[in-house]
Formats: structure tokens, C-alpha cells, sequence
């Protein structure tokens, strides 16, 4: 149903979908972690997966990180993908669907490496995919009393939300939330080369919507991470709003050939 | 057009194709992007030697004098010329992501690729 699928060649993709060879992971669990000098979080962070995901494989893609973050993960028993250099968090995030896709991995958990998801959360997304969701989403807006970030951002949420409604008719109380949970299509899809790489939101589940593949939300609650720099404040934030306002529209009517059935 | 006019903007013309031909000789630029350029030459030298179709051009569009059709021409094909290379950018930036994550993907299949990374810090 996904028409992405047959697009194992052709231009405008710029990514092959590699054959899956291994049959018997295709119900595994990889979690990806991508991660940009996250040396002080880390750590808590893989213990905690490991925890309450002990049979999901953990992988760290180390976005060029100037500190000590990949050699802490390989030590923790992660797996590392080291990128030669800095891509930013939507390239960093799609490395890991990569990876996943070769691997055969049924199901590709993202998860911010600064501590602000909970694994506990996990749960849900996984029990949405299992009942037919391409795409779960964990939601801050869904979790009682979890922490919602700045006026501004909140705020920007909103924005985003509403404008990805009234483009294309998609209910989204999260749309900016790093923590997801990719089936084998979505996978497919947010790997395609020209997939939306600068963050994965709003603008990415529009495409979703588009491609015809199902997205949940589930409650996620999220905590204020300790040692966090977002990457959305001050005037870089700004400048974010308006990409995305513009990725969304392009996202909504842009020729996506390939999208269609 | 007064003649020396006409001999000094035609030898310019005529030394900047041979530059870019020369470049695209050695390699240096490629093919695909050089024909921009040897038009750009030829239609200067056409504009040299014919300044009645410069004049005729600028009836055409409602200039009032020929420099500025020359200009407009000019900003026209400049900008035209940075919006090609935005999407040659554009494009190159899809190539070089896709690039960097395949190697970091076969990177770590390497055997001992882990420990060299490491000493590598």
C-alpha cells in the first residue's frame, strides 16, 4: 500500500531500499539514539533503555560529537554509528531508519539521547504499532501533568498543529516530539533521501498523512532535561518557525510523486 | 559603436571563451556547467559585432537607452545563474547527507573499527 515501496530505484529518491535478508529480526526492536555531545546524559539514558528494554538493541549515532559521547556508548555495549560530520538531528535521526532498514528491524524507536523521554513511554507507541499504526508519536500534550517546555514553544506546537490541520485534515497535539515508533513503511519512508532531514515534524507526518500511512499518538510525558540547550531557542528559533511554516506548506502541496498511489 | 570599442569588448569577449574553453580542457570545469558560460560569451560577441539588435532589443522591451537593456540583460542572467547553483547545492547537500550515512553505517561494520575510532579521540 505504501507506494515507496517500489522505489528501490529512480530519480528524486536517492536511496536505495535495501532487500531485507534477515526474516527472523523483522519483529525486533531497535532504539536510536541520535546524539550530539551528550557525554553527561548518556549514560543515565542507556541504563534506563537497557532497563526497561532489555531485549531492544540500543544504537547511538554520534552526530560528530566533539566530546567523549561515542566512546561512552560503545563502552555502555551500544551500538555507534559515527557520522564523519555534524548533519544535525533529522539527518542524525534518519542514519539510524537506515541502519534499521539493513538490519531488518521491525520496528525503529527514536529516543532523545538528553534524558527527557521515558522509557516507560515506549510501551505504548509499541502496543499502537502492533495494532496497526505505521507511525506512533508520543505526545506531551496527551500525558497529564507532563512538562510542556516554554510559552513560546508551546505555542509553537500549536501553530504547527493547526497549520498541519488545516492543510491536510491531520490531528496533531505533539507535532515537534522526538519520541516515535516506525514500522517497517515508515521506516521506508522518512529513509528516503529527500525526506524532510532537518527535524523530524510537523512537516514529516504530513508527508506521512500523505503517503496513506497510519499515525497514533500516545500520551509520552517528558521531562525537563537537566543539561539540555534546546535546539529551537532564541533567534534560531525564530528562524525555525519560519522553515517549518514553509517545509509544512511544501510538505502539503509539494509534488510528491513517489507519495502517490 | 566606435571601432576601438568594438576591438577591445570583442578580445574580452573572445579571451573569455577561450578561458572557459581551456578550463573545460583541463578538466577544471566541467561540461554541463560551461555552456552557460560560452553562451554568455557568444551572445556579447553577437551584441558586439550587431549593435543594431541590441538597439532593435531595446525598442522592443521599452528602454529608452541601450545600456540599460545591456544591464538588465546582465542582472537577469546573473541572477538566473545563482538560482541554477542553489538547486546544484540543493542537490549536492541531498548527495553529501546520503554519503555520510553510509559511511557511518559501513564504518561500523568494519572489524576493529571500534577500537581504532577510539584511539583515534
Amino acid at each position: 500500500m505504501v507506494p515507496t515501496l517500489k522505489a528501490s530505484t529512480g530519480r528524486g529518491l536517492g536511496y536505495a531500499v535495501p532487500r531485507m535478508q534477515d526474516a527472523d529480526r523483522s519483529s525486533g526492536l531497535l532504539i536510536a539514539l541520535p546524539a550530539w555531545n551528550e557525554e553527561r546524559n548518556l549514560a543515565a539514558v542507556l541504563d534506563e533503555l537497557r532497563g526497561a528494554w532489555p531485549a531492544a538493541r540500543l544504537l547511538v549515532v554520534d552526530d560528530a560529537s566533539t566530546d567523549g559521547t561515542a566512546a561512552l556508548a560503545r563502552g555502555l555495549g551500544a551500538e555507534v554509528l559515527s557520522l564523519p560530520f555534524h548533519l544535525g538531528y533529522g539527518a542524525a535521526v534518519q542514519t539510524g531508519i537506515k541502519y534499521a532498514l539493513r538490519g531488518g528491524y521491525g520496528v525503529v524507536v527514536t529516543f532523545d539521547a538528553d534524558g527527557q523521554h521515558d522509557p516507560a513511554d515506549v510501551g505504548g507507541l509499541l502496543a499502537a504499532l502492533a495494532g496497526g499504526a505505521d507511525l506512533a508519536v508520543g505526545s506531551r500534550a496527551l500525558a497529564e501533568g507532563s512538562y510542556r517546555g516554554s510559552l513560546a514553544r508551546r505555542w509553537g506546537r500549536r501553530l504547527f498543529g493547526t497549520v498541519a490541520r488545516l492543510l491536510t485534515g491531520l490531528e496533531l497535539t505533539d507535532p515537534t516530539s522526538g519520541l516515535k515508533a516506525l514500522g517497517r513503511r515508515a521506516q521506508v519512508l522518512y529513509a528516503l533521501s529527500r525526506f524532510p532531514d532537518r527535524y523530524p515534524d510537523a512537516d514529516a507526518l504530513v508527508l506521512t498523512q500523505r503517503a496513506r500511512l497510519t499515525i497514533v499518538e500516545r500520551p509520552a510525558r517528558m521531562r525537563p532535561s537537566l543539561n539540555r540547550r534546546s535546539m529551537h531557542d532564541g533567534a534560531r528559533g525564530v528562524a525555525y518557525a519560519f522553515n517549518m511554516l514553509f517545509s509544512l506548506v511544501v510538505a502539503a502541496t509539494g509534488t510528491e510523486r513517489d507519495l502517490r498511489r | 559603436m566606435p571601432a576601438r570599442q568594438v576591438v577591445v569588448f570583442l578580445g574580452l569577449s573572445v579571451l573569455l571563451l577561450a578561458v572557459v574553453v581551456e578550463l573545460v580542457r583541463r578538466r577544471r570545469l566541467r561540461v554541463e556547467y560551461s555552456w552557460l558560460w560560452i553562451a554568455a560569451c557568444l551572445t556579447s560577441m553577437l551584441l558586439i559585432v550587431r549593435y543594431d539588435l541590441l538597439v532593435s532589443l531595446t525598442g522592443l522591451v521599452g528602454a529608452v537607452v541601450p545600456t540599460s537593456t545591456l544591464f538588465f540583460l546582465c542582472t537577469l542572467y546573473l541572477a538566473l545563474l545563482s538560482l541554477h547553483y542553489s538547486i546544484r547545492i540543493s542537490h549536492l547537500t541531498h548527495q553529501v547527507k546520503d554519503l555520510a550515512q553510509e559511511m557511518a553505517i559501513l564504518r561500523a561494520q568494519l572489524p576493529g573499527e571500534a577500537v581504532s575510532q577510539q584511539e583515534a579521540k
